[in-house]
């Protein structure tokens, strides 16, 4: 892919607040388009819930989310997933009682004949390595392996940014070779825009182009790899606290 | 232990019967039994058919829509009014009663259910226990209290020598097994079906992978609506019926699917089967007995639930 400069995704002083939490309070931040970034932070620092606003599962006290010159806060959750933005959670959404093949399925569009989704299920799921579970329910599968489903499930419309909510957490060192092996196809084959969440500094530092680190709801520093390492703030936000 | 209990529950009717000297092993009883029986079955399917539209809105939004037999009551009326005032066969009547039955629960969800759905569970609950006494006032302001009845195929017919099957039982049994396969196989097939099912797993996961999920309510409230009116249609070309009518309805559909297990489809027509039979045995063991009649009919309800609380289909802890 070429190097380019463009954004995909602006977020513009998002604001929620719960009680008295400030779970974000004021974040902004450009995601660049075709690239892979990094969203980190320490707990509780409001990562999910710029995630939960930007996807729509939360309305925001404030701020905006702009999308393709739209702004897309306060939509309901179909309604951006069907823009071409979709997620993965850091606890995993799959339907327990339904098969590998039917959880897939579910996330297809129904304006796409039924053949074709199941033909882009199919391809997913080999593509994941999960095609020799087709037929196991979702409850049965390993942590990893839900977490596989929901991955694969989440490309099931061919969205164009990909939110990706702790992939690593729970999932073994194979299996995590394998994710980000496919984040990167993704990202270098099919020009998709991806953030990631993520606590497991070897992926961030290693696999992401763009750090935006937040603490206390608010973005905090975003840089490269390095700058970030290096940077005073978030050594502090990590390490040693006011 | 739950087939010791069902051998026992269904062993009551006939120590009543022995009781009340109504029991006589002749040829002519057996045959009434087998006829009551039928007629058991054959009524359980009616009931069946609109109980899986409450269990389905229970399903799917997790809502106590208590003005289901309401909804039941009001197709009886939409029958009699399209057979008195359009002359039109109530049963294909069902080709315009269907409809506005789906019209009508898509309505009630959109600009009420679809505002309280997910909230605490108290406020669907009321909104429809007051939907269905406006319902039965409105109704009652139009057509009175009179019971009011059909006179659809009153002949009977003669199965062998001693067994006699009403006819108009006979068509509802029939027309509610249609309707039922029919919901069943869009549900299993159809690709809303598919999307109905899901958001019943799970609304959180179904609307994070783009199903409309106020849609899907508002399909399944539209499908609620229609069976029950269906109900309705088939109630009334056999029984009498006033606006009041529906609370039994309500009733009987919950005793079904506590019985079948809440959000079960086949579990619903299994408990409609259950409830129906018992019913129709104790009344014959029992002919003065309407009250016990529904006494053991609920009773039977509350031991499911002892035994089986999430009911027979059910998992079976809670
Ligand atoms: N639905 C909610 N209701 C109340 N408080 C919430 C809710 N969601 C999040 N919070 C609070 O908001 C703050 C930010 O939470 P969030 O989940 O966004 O953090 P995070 O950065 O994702 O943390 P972690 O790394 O542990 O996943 C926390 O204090 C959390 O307890
Ligand atoms: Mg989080």
């Amino acid at each position: 892919m070429a190097e380019t400069n463009e954004i995909a995704l602006q977020v513009k002083d998002l604001k929620k607040h719960f009680g008295g939490i400030k779970a974000v309070d004021g974040c902004s931040f450009d995601l660049p388009k075709g690239k892979i970034s990094g969203l980190i932070g320490p707990n509780g620092s409001g990562k999910t819930t710029i995630f939960n606003l930007m996807t729509g599962v939360l309305g925001a006290d404030s701020g905006e989310v702009v999308y393709r010159g739209e702004n897309i806060v306060n939509l309901r959750p179909y309604q951006v997933f069907n823009k071409g933005i979709s997620r993965t959670f850091q606890i995993t959404r799959i339907y327990r009682e339904m098969t590998v093949f039917e959880n897939m399925l579910s996330a297809s569009s129904m304006r796409v004949p039924e053949s074709e989704a199941r033909e882009q299920a199919e391809k997913l799921m080999e593509f994941v390595t999960l095609t020799p579970l087709r037929g196991e329910y979702g409850g049965n599968l390993s942590y990893g392996q839900q977490k596989l489903l929901e991955f694969a499930r989440a490309l099931m419309t061919d969205p164009e940014i990909i939110l990706l909510d702790e992939p690593a957490a729970g999932v073994n060192r194979t299996l995590l070779q394998n994710l980000l092996a496919h984040i990167h196809h993704l990202q270098e084959e099919e020009g998709k825009t991806i953030l990631i969440i993520e606590h497991d500094m070897n992926v961030i530092m290693n696999h992401c182009e763009k750090i935006f680190v937040m603490d206390y709801g608010v973005k905090i520093a975003e840089g490269l790899p390095d700058e970030i390492q290096n940077n005073e703030y978030v050594i502090e936000a990590y390490f040693g606290h006011k | 232990m739950l087939a010791g209990f069902l051998v026992i529950a269904y062993s009551l009717p006939f120590a009543i019967g022995i009781y009340t000297e109504n029991v006589f092993f002749d040829r002519q009883w057996l045959a009434d039994l087998a006829t009551v029986v039928l007629n058991g079955v054959m009524q359980g399917g009616v009931y069946a058919m609109f109980a899986v539209g409450l269990t389905m809105i229970f399903g799917v939004m997790r809502i106590i829509n208590v003005a289901h037999g309401e909804m039941v009551m009001l197709g009886a009326y939409l029958s009699w009014m399209s057979f008195f005032w359009l002359g039109f066969d109530p049963l294909l009547a069902m080709v315009f009663t269907l409809p506005i039955a789906f019209g009508l629960g898509w309505m009630i969800q959109k600009f009420l259910l679809n505002a309280v759905v997910g909230g605490p569970e108290l406020t669907p609950l009321l909104m429809t226990f007051g939907l269905g006494l406006a319902m039965i006032y409105a109704v009652e302001a139009v057509f009175t209290t009179d019971f009011k009845s059909i006179p659809y195929a009153p002949d009977s017919f003669q199965l062998t020598e001693t067994i006699v099957v009403g006819k108009s039982r006979l068509i509802s049994f029939v027309m509610a097994l249609v309707i039922s396969v029919g919901v069943f196989m869009f549900l299993k097939k159809h690709r809303i079906g598919k999307a109905i099912r899901a958001t019943s797993q799970n609304a959180d996961v179904a609307m994070v992978c783009g199903i409309n999920i106020y849609g899907i309510y508002m399909v399944t409230s539209g499908i609620s609506a229609a069976l029950a009116v269906a109900g309705g249609v088939l109630v009334s070309i056999q029984f009498g019926f006033n606006p009041e009518t529906g609370i039994i309805y309500t009733l009987q559909a919950f005793a079904i699917i506590v019985l079948g297990g809440r959000g079960h489809y086949i579990g619903a027509m299994i408990g409609g089967v259950m409830l129906a039979v018992m019913e129709s045995l104790i009344s014959f063991m029992l002919p003065n007995g309407t009250a016990l009649v529904e006494i053991a009919a609920y009773g039977l309800m509350i031991f499911v639930l002892l035994i089986r609380p999430r009911g027979l289909m059910g998992p079976k802890t809670d």
